[in-house]
């Protein structure tokens, strides 16, 4: 196990290291910050003073040393737009945003499971045509889309629900809503396929033929070892989920990284947008690595590297 | 299944517990709620770029003077008179008796810390191309401040409403970073919580030295989606909200919960020409092709039937409630045949092909319907424009500054605030700046006498003289002041306000 630990943990740092380079470097291509930093009419001298200020007539090398020199030691920097530091700012946006993600999980796999199981026992029936159908509408509808449409009927017209914001456990129920949708079609056909799968295998025939009850069967055999590639798959989704973060963030006015992140960079303010992107990229590394400890403590084939 | 189920139901019910508690709400009637679509950056006004943090700043600080709702002039505010002593002094005495919201007494001290603050190059203070003529600031006495410009500076009095006056206490003892989050001004409401891209609370200052807001709590919410603006204010979760597009203006009158109300901006929307040759040899920079395209637009039309009307046609580019705005010059009308005429003469008996660069509908609403009318009319003359459409604000202005953008391309141009011919002349006409693409030394000439004078009746002579020079030198095509369009709820009362600044405190209850 401990080699695997290790490799795991070297090729983390150096994802880490690789992206920040990167981030940085497309930062310094798309343009100036101080053209957004500063009114249209602060003239020239304004606009040379600036860039001097903001240390921006260094050359690139030594910008992306002075960063991650202070990087390291959890010093991202003021944010341009702010002036309050980078890190505070990224952390506070981040628990609302984990919430959601983590809600949305829940909601998707709320969704998948019972629908997938139910479609792989049914398999060729009406039910799984219509779980398919499910799918595929869910896998279509845009996100931005399904989220007004919720708001449309559950805020305006029905008044259950408030149209966005954060807060009570009511403002998490249609975010977290449509971000499960946008990943349970996915999830839903996973589920399926494993559950026929093993549905077909030897173990579930002995299982039988001992006399155990098919409820049985189906959840204490079936479903157990369905949920290695639906964990595997979920924690390479956790990546896209961030993605659809984004556009539910902004859909529900949540205040969370995402739109912090496409925020800063639309606002070209480089020590959030690196802190923000090295952050996150910590996170998705790292549930990767977890969902691969997982699945290495779940199925001792891969641990023992069959 | 049970217990997985029951796992993800306990999951889901500890992360909403975990989640914070909702804001206490106020009573629905002493509250006022109010919608941005971005959270500003800062609470410190001087420090910002955005004109959400200058409109909230309004509401918790004073400036040095402020304008008159009602009539448009500059007026008294924390500052109850100013007078120019020499070209380049000037004597401004202040109100007495005034506190900030910490209890501390405003003074010609405060007065002084907000403005050194600004103009300090060390600093990283957004405001200061500003406020740059002022070379010095001196506290004279309690009540009186002397101010030092370099050079004649006719636009002091309108620049007074664009600095807050920050405490110099709070200045010295708290610092920047704490100046960025908790704002100490003199104002109508106080600052009560920011809730970073969720929402902020004001609540009223009871010991304002001015009127007194009708409203006690005031609740900032941040909400990017417009369409989710749009169903928060039918819903009554919101009692005011901006920059409403016209196509939904319908939705929100017919709602019976909500009506709209417009007014003229300052902002003046234009299609800048290459005249100066900043992209490289050009057909604008021929006169009569420039004349002919502001020939071949039929202006009047593309207001009345894209804009329904929300728009003041301008014969230049200078807006009519500016000061120096001349109403004798009247605009170009379409004369398509002259038009032809006029391209012939210049040598394009055959019509010229050029790229037409749209964007910014953040900015200008419906630019691109109108654009695309105004391309079709050109089309008429001879013309053949490519529209070619760049949806980036930042790559959009980027362009522009870098001279790249012609040879012609839509702007707009929200003077900043100030009232006055020169904010725009400067800016977008004089020879060499980053925003302008015209280059006439008798304009320049007349752009630097006009803000070398402290007369007004010489300055009004001088823009007329511009506004003359610019329309018969067909400088750019001239196209229309723009219009505001606020979404109210039926429970208040409000008015659009010309300077785009939503005064918190002036919003009443409406009467059932």
């Amino acid at each position: 196990m401990k080699p695997y630990v290790a490799r795991q943990l070297v090729q983390l740092v150096v994802v880490i290291i690789g992206i920040s380079m990167l981030a940085f470097a497309i930062l310094h291509v798309i343009g100036d910050p101080v053209l957004l930093l500063l009114p249209q009419n602060a003239g020239k001298e304004e606009y040379a003073r600036y860039h001097k200020l903001l240390g921006l007539d260094q050359p690139v090398y030594v910008q992306y040393w002075r960063f991650a020199s202070r990087a390291i030691q959890g010093d991202f920097g003021k944010s341009w737009y702010t002036d309050t530091p980078a890190f505070r700012l990224v952390l506070q946006r981040m628990a609302p945003t984990i919430y959601l993600t983590l809600a949305g999980l829940v909601m998707a796999l709320l969704i998948a499971l019972p629908l997938g199981i139910l479609a792989a026992l049914r398999r060729h029936s009406f039910v799984d045509n219509l779980c398919t159908m499910i799918a595929v509408a869910g896998q279509a509808m845009p996100i931005f889309w399904l989220g007004i449409m919720l708001i449309i009927v559950f805020a305006v017209r029905l008044k259950a629900l408030p149209a966005s914001g954060y807060g009570t456990w009511q403002h998490f129920l249609m975010p977290a809503f449509t971000l499960g949708a946008f990943l349970a079609p996915l999830t839903m056909r996973l589920v399926r396929s494993g559950v026929i799968e093993i549905m077909n295998m030897e173990y579930i025939k002995t299982a039988r033929a001992k006399g155990l009850s098919e409820r049985i069967v189906v959840i204490k055999h079936a479903f157990r070892n369905a949920c290695i590639p639906v964990i595997t798959v979920l924690g390479l989704q956790f990546g896209q989920l961030l993605g659809g973060a984004i556009v539910t963030e902004t859909v529900f006015a949540w205040p969370g990284v995402a739109t912090l992140a496409v925020e800063s960079i639309r606002n070209q303010d480089f020590p959030v947008v690196q802190c923000a992107v090295v952050l996150l990229a910590l996170i998705i590394v790292s549930v990767n690595f977890i969902v691969d400890m997982i699945v290495g403590l779940i199925d001792p084939r891969i641990r023992v590297g069959a | 299944m049970g217990r997985a189920a029951a796992l993800a139901i306990a999951v889901l019910l500890a992360l909403a517990l975990a989640a914070p508690a909702g804001l206490q709400a106020q009573t629905k009637d002493d509250t006022v709620v109010y919608a941005l679509q971005s959270d500003i950056n800062t609470w410190d006004p001087p420090n910002s770029v955005l004109r959400e943090a200058i409109i909230l700043g309004y509401n918790v600080f004073d400036h040095l003077a402020a304008r008159d709702t009602k009539t448009g002039t500059v007026g008294p505010s924390l500052a109850l008179s100013w007078k120019a002593l020499k070209d380049t002094t000037w004597e401004v005495k202040l109100r007495k008796g005034v506190k900030f919201h910490d209890g501390s007494p405003f003074s010609a001290r405060d007065v002084k810390a907000s403005f050194d603050r600004v103009l300090d190059p060390e600093k990283k203070m957004v405001a200061r191309g500003n406020h740059s003529k002022i070379k010095s600031v001196e506290v004279v006495d309690e009540s009186t401040v002397h101010f030092q410009t370099d050079g004649p500076y006719p636009l002091f009095a309108e620049r007074l409403t664009a600095l807050v006056m920050q405490s110099e206490k709070q200045i010295k003892e708290k610092g920047h970073e704490w100046m960025q989050e908790h704002p100490v001004g003199t104002g109508p409401y106080k600052f009560v919580k920011w809730d970073k891209k969720q929402e902020h609370l004001l609540v009223r200052n009871d010991e304002y030295w001015g009127a007194k807001p009708a409203f006690k709590h005031v609740r900032v919410r941040i909400i990017p989606e417009t369409a989710t603006q749009i169903a928060e204010l039918i819903s009554g979760g919101v009692d005011i909200i901006k920059a409403v597009p016209p196509d939904q203006m319908d939705v929100i009158n017919k709602s019976g919960q909500a009506h709209t109300g417009t007014s003229p901006i300052l902002r003046t929307a234009i299609l800048q020409l290459d005249q100066a040759g900043r992209g490289g040899p050009n057909p604008f920079t021929d006169r009569r092709v420039r004349q002919a395209v502001n020939l071949a637009v039929d202006a009047d039309a593309v207001i009345k039937h894209v804009l329904n009307g929300l728009g003041d046609r301008v014969a230049t580019a200078i807006n009519p409630m500016a000061f120096g705005f001349d109403p004798s010059v009247k605009p170009y009308k379409q004369d398509t045949a002259r038009a032809k005429k006029l391209l012939a003469e210049a040598g394009y008996p055959n019509g010229i092909d050029f790229r037409f660069r749209t964007g910014l509908e953040v900015v200008e609403p419906a630019v691109l319907q109108t654009d695309d009318a105004l391309a079709a009319d050109m089309v008429k003359a001879g013309f053949r424009p490519q529209l070619n459409y760049i949806g980036d604000q930042t790559v959009y202005t980027a362009q522009v500054k870098e001279g790249k953008a012609g040879p012609m391309f839509n702007w707009s141009w929200g003077y900043y605030s100030i009232f006055d011919a020169d904010a725009i002349l400067f800016d977008v006409f004089k020879c060499g700046e980053s925003w302008s693409y015209y280059c006439n030394k008798d304009l320049d000439e007349l752009i630097i006498s006009g803000r070398s004078t402290l007369d007004p009746k010489k300055r009004t002579e001088i823009y007329a003289k511009a506004q003359r020079l610019l329309f018969e030198d067909a400088a750019y095509v001239f196209k229309w002041g723009l219009r505001g369009v606020w979404g109210i709820s039926n429970r208040v009362n409000y008015e659009a306000p010309r300077d785009e600044i939503d005064r918190m405190w002036l919003v009443t209850p409406r009467k059932k």
